[in-house]
């Protein structure tokens, strides 16, 4: 055994991962090489000296220092934090706030026409009438409340009417899906506003 | 089955202060034991001990349960006193950052002169001795020898604390072994 080993095997004993195969070798080594056998003394007596360096213990006033230190109250679990442990359920959980916010928006607004969809530039409004006219697109959904939807041109996304009509023209085409909603008929629809409703004003 | 500390983490996060109190109680001692080895100096370490718990507090919400706290707290610890040192030496920080591959000589700290005398009185001359070797051990090798011999870690340990592999690990502590070793061996 070269000594170069021996002293990186010395290192692997003192971290405790020296195998007893190679622990025999490294003794046999030892029991010839007098430069090895010191070095060996040496860095065992400085790891018996490290160990024994004593522990002090902290001031006995720290833990109340600390207690006072601490901010009056902790900040209630905020919103993020909510979102940063449940990255999935966040992403949908904060749509379908959004969703239901705009509709008990679009509620509070009685009888009025209302319009959401990301791409409003292309719809005519006349009255209470939507209309999508032909050979224009829509990117995108549309909802549409409380009004008449005629489509002749392209839409993109889903169409929802809710307490309204759609009519579709021979030439129009609709990427996603349409929804007609009645709100005094449809009892889902019902269940979920109440439920919000009893989640945000808890009534 | 969940640890005691996690446990408590989670009254704590509740915004429970008697949980908070008792995790103090449980890791006041064993950081401020790092903190002083590694800082040398009583005033600082407890300074670090305050500023740590202080960052756990506040970051509760961050505590990632799947960890053990006692990794979490430490890693905290450690990096506060890490932070401190190389503001304390800028100089040396530099070479603190070098590669592992290169050798000891010139990596050595200048000791620090703002040691506190009461801390003195309580070590025995070779423990005097040693404290002012361990002062002038090369930070990446001061954490990890830290952990190793004053909070008595596993190597595996050192490593999720500080967040390096453990052959990193192993090559730090062969290195500050030897060259605690090497400085020691004349004097004592
Ligand atoms: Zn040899």
């Amino acid at each position: 055994m070269k000594c170069g080993d021996a002293i990186a095997y010395m290192h692997e004993y003192l971290d405790g991962d020296l195998p007893l195969e190679q622990r025999r070798k490294l003794k046999h080594h030892l029991s010839e090489c007098p430069a090895c056998a010191a070095r060996f003394q040496s860095m065992q007596h400085t790891e018996a000296l490290l160990r024994a360096m004593p522990v002090e213990a902290a001031p006995a006033d720290l833990t109340h220092k600390i207690m006072k230190s601490l901010p009056r109250t902790r900040s209630p679990k905020s919103w993020t934090t909510w979102v940063r442990r449940h990255p999935g359920m966040s992403a949908a959980a904060i749509f379908l706030l959004i969703m239901l916010s705009s509709f008990v928006a679009m509620w509070n607004q009685g009888q009025q026409l209302s319009l959401k969809g990301d791409d409003l530039e292309h719809v005519v409004v006349k009255g209470r009438t939507v209309i999508v006219p032909e050979g224009e697109r829509v990117e995108g959904d549309l909802i549409i409340e409380n009004g008449e939807l005629q489509v002749l041109g392209e839409v993109d996304g889903n169409l929802t009417v809710i307490d309204g009509n759609v009519t579709l023209a021979s030439t129009a085409h609709i990427a996603g899906k349409v929804k007609e909603i009645d709100r005094a008929m449809d009892w889902a629809w019902y269940k979920l506003t109440s439920w919000f409703d009893t989640l945000a004003y808890g009534s | 089955m969940r640890p005691m500390e996690t446990r408590l983490a989670r009254l704590a996060r509740k915004g429970d202060q008697r949980a908070f109190a008792e995790i103090v109680e449980l890791y006041k001692d064993k950081l401020f034991h790092l903190a002083n080895r590694m800082m040398s100096n009583r005033q600082e370490a407890e300074d670090i001990v305050q500023e740590t718990f202080l960052r756990v507090y506040k970051h509760l919400d961050r505590y990632d349960e799947n960890q053990k706290f006692s990794t979490w707290i430490y890693r905290i610890a450690t990096n506060l006193c890490i932070d401190r040192l190389r503001k304390r030496r800028p100089v040396y920080s530099l070479d603190a950052e070098s590669s592992d591959h290169e050798g000891l000589d010139g990596y050595a700290m200048m000791p620090s002169d703002d040691r506190t005398p009461e801390s003195e009185l309580l070590l025995s001359e070779t423990q005097r001795i040693i404290h002012e070797t361990i002062e002038t051990l090369p930070l990446k090798y001061r954490a990890v020898m830290a952990l190793r011999y004053f909070q008595d870690m596993s190597l595996q340990e050192i490593s999720e604390v500080l967040e390096m592999p453990v052959t990193t690990v192993k090559t730090r502590v062969h290195r500050g072994r030897e060259f605690l070793r090497k400085k020691l061996e004349p004097k004592l």
